[in-house]
């Protein structure tokens, strides 16, 4: 799948705030299968906005998107199979433990078997908060179970939305690894937003919002 | 892992208020129609008094009318009138014998002798309460069938009998007394045999067979035109309130018991369908319950469904859980209402099988109580996914947008 924004800006900004962005307001952007994009901006640029516009999430926006081509899409149904998200705010369901957090969206399409979460769990040093509550976890502990949850399910893009920010560099290191090689299995393309200059991928592209 | 997740948003203390009101006000429901039906045939017809829905109608007597006698007579225009009113299916006159008539016995053993003066009345056999097999004429044989009013009979066995010393007696025996009948008129006179063949509990009046009288009215009478005091009329419902208000305006006087039996039914009916009613609202303020919990629920849990709906949850998918759980509690609160009202049914048919003769109806115990649940259930998951999808269709309606 390729995703091609066209003269995109989200309604609610106006042009002063978007001047000398790579991606609002321009022709057209293109990102392309298999690849790596970091957008960087500062706080209140739209990183967020950016993401949503392209999950469907936010249809508050000025211009269009195409997906492989066609305009004509219900985005809904790439939340399945096509895009995968790890949410600013991480939209975990407090009252379910981490194993039950990813199963409930493992379940969707069944991507992953138990053992496999189980493996995903052990990789971000959480196998011992399993079965805990997610409402009982540090912010950075549910950061890494809503980057793991969203490793769960066929993706061709995998947007990430500063998904560092409360991360300590073992911890980050340990991600983008695990990151990677799924984005290399799934042959799918990477969008992160970040405040900053980061490391941890290779990215082809680097635009600034 | 859906339904552990939404199974903590339930508010159970609302569920087992909608479950409470809902078995309560289905039960009644239920019950009272399910009464309404049993009850109906006894309701709309008095099964121990004509077997036909006919009472004996005629005017009031007033002091002004025993003077003008006329006026006891029903005119034409009053008895074209009463056929055009909807709530009377057939109006049948009384016939009256014009000529003498005069009963007498020869003194014997068995029966003390008697002479006196009588009349006859004639009125179709269907509207008959008195099941006989001689009841036809047959004019060979010199014989007429009569039929008393029963109370002719009390009247002679606890009161004339008892002053009198003479002996009391059944109806059986009376019926095996022969007596004879004088008929004249015309310069004719002609002497039958007789019987009393039967006694009536709702005509006050000596009958012989309608086709005898037709015959002798014709052979004996004076010719004058058959005035008519008393009409017999069949209604299509006696229950009919429109039949009591329209005999009072006119000043007809119906049979009392049949007067006082309308009245009676139209306020059973009345307080059958006001506990109907009251049933109905209880039903329904245990919808808007559930109704208004549901929309608490929703609305509580909004930033869940809407996390459910961003993970890729589809508002279908998200309301099944709710429209699983109404649904079965639902239809498991019928069911129990259902067993209730079975139950209940029982109880009182066994009371009314003791006190009347009744025959037991159709049971739509079961038939309503599916019905009740295929509406309720089809509101509520309209409902339900209704609302649901209204909380995160907002999103859906502008990404057609893209």
């Amino acid at each position: 799948m390729t995703i091609r924004l066209n003269n995109i800006k989200p309604s609610y900004m106006s042009d002063s705030e978007i001047s000398e962005s790579d991606i609002y307001l321009q022709e057209s952007v293109l990102f392309e299968k298999g690849r790596k994009y970091l957008i960087r901006a500062n706080s209140g640029h739209g990183k967020s906005s950016l993401l949503n516009i392209i999950y469907g999430s936010n249809a508050n926006f000025d211009g269009n998107i195409n997906y492989d081509g066609s305009s004509n899409h219900n985005t809904f149904s790439f939340r399945e199979s096509k895009i995968s998200y790890v949410f600013q705010d991480l939209k975990l369901f407090p009252d379910l433990t981490i194993f039950e957090n990813i199963q409930l969206k493992n379940g969707l399409t069944n991507n992953k078997s138990v053992e496999e979460i189980d493996h995903l769990i052990d990789q971000v040093l959480l196998s011992h908060k399993r079965d805990n509550l997610v409402r009982n976890l540090s912010l950075g502990q549910k950061q890494r179970v809503a980057i793991i949850r969203a490793l769960c399910q066929p993706f061709e893009f995998l947007l990430m939305d500063e998904p560092f920010s409360h991360l300590d560099e073992k911890n980050c290191g340990i991600i983008s690894n695990i990151v990677s090689q799924e984005l290399e299995k799934q042959n799918a393309s990477l969008i992160m937003t970040s405040l900053g200059d980061t490391s941890y991928f290779d990215y082809d592209k680097i635009l600034n919002l | 892992m859906l339904f552990k997740l939404q199974k903590k948003t339930l508010i159970i203390s609302q569920i087992i208020g909608y479950a409470f009101t809902l078995l309560i006000g289905a039960t009644i429901i239920l019950v009272t129609s399910q009464f309404y039906f049993d009850i109906k045939p006894l309701l709309s017809q008095e099964t121990d008094l004509f077997k036909t829905k006919a009472v004996v109608v005629s005017k009031n007597i007033t002091v002004f009318k025993s003077i003008n006698k006329e006026k006891i007579y029903f005119t034409d225009e009053e008895i074209k009138e009463l056929e055009n009113q909807p709530f009377i299916k057939n109006i049948s006159k009384f016939n009256n014998a014009s000529f003498k008539i005069k009963a007498y016995t020869k003194e014997s053993e068995k029966v003390p002798g008697f002479y006196t003066d009588l009349f006859f009345e004639s009125i179709p056999q269907k509207y008959l309460d008195v099941e006989t097999e001689e009841w036809d004429w047959d004019p060979s044989l010199d014989f007429i069938p009569i039929i008393i009013p029963e109370n002719y009979l009390k009247l002679y066995n606890f009161g004339f009998a008892q002053s009198q010393g003479l002996p009391v007696l059944s109806k059986n025996t009376i019926s095996l007394i022969e007596f004879n009948i004088k008929v004249s008129g015309n310069n004719q006179i002609k002497r039958y045999r007789s019987k009393i063949v039967g006694f009536s509990n709702k005509v006050n009046s000596i009958l012989v067979p309608e086709d005898f009288l037709l015959w002798a009215n014709k052979e004996f009478g004076r010719g004058d035109k058959n005035k008519t005091s008393r009409v017999l009329i069949e209604f299509k419902n006696p229950s009919d309130k429109a039949i009591l208000k329209y005999f009072n305006e006119n000043n007809y006087s119906i049979s009392k018991d049949k007067l006082e039996f309308s009245k009676l039914v139209f306020f059973f009916k009345l307080a059958l369908l006001f506990v109907f009613f009251i049933a109905l609202v209880i039903i329904i303020l245990s919808i808007s319950f559930i109704i208004i919990s549901l929309n608490l629920i929703i609305q509580k849990n909004k930033e869940l469904i809407l996390n459910l709906y961003n993970i890729g949850y589809n508002h279908n998918r998200i309301a099944k859980f709710y429209q699983i759980f109404i649904s079965s509690t639902t239809v498991l609160l019928i069911i129990i209402a259902i067993f209730i009202s079975n139950f209940t049914r029982n109880y009182y048919i066994e009371k009314i099988v003791d006190l009347l003769d009744f025959t037991s109806k159709s049971n739509y115990i079961l038939i309503s109580g599916m019905s009740l649940i295929v509406i309720l259930i089809f509101a509520y998951n309209l409902f339900i996914i209704n609302y649901i999808k209204k909380i995160v269709q907002p999103r859906e309606e502008k990404i057609s947008k893209l």
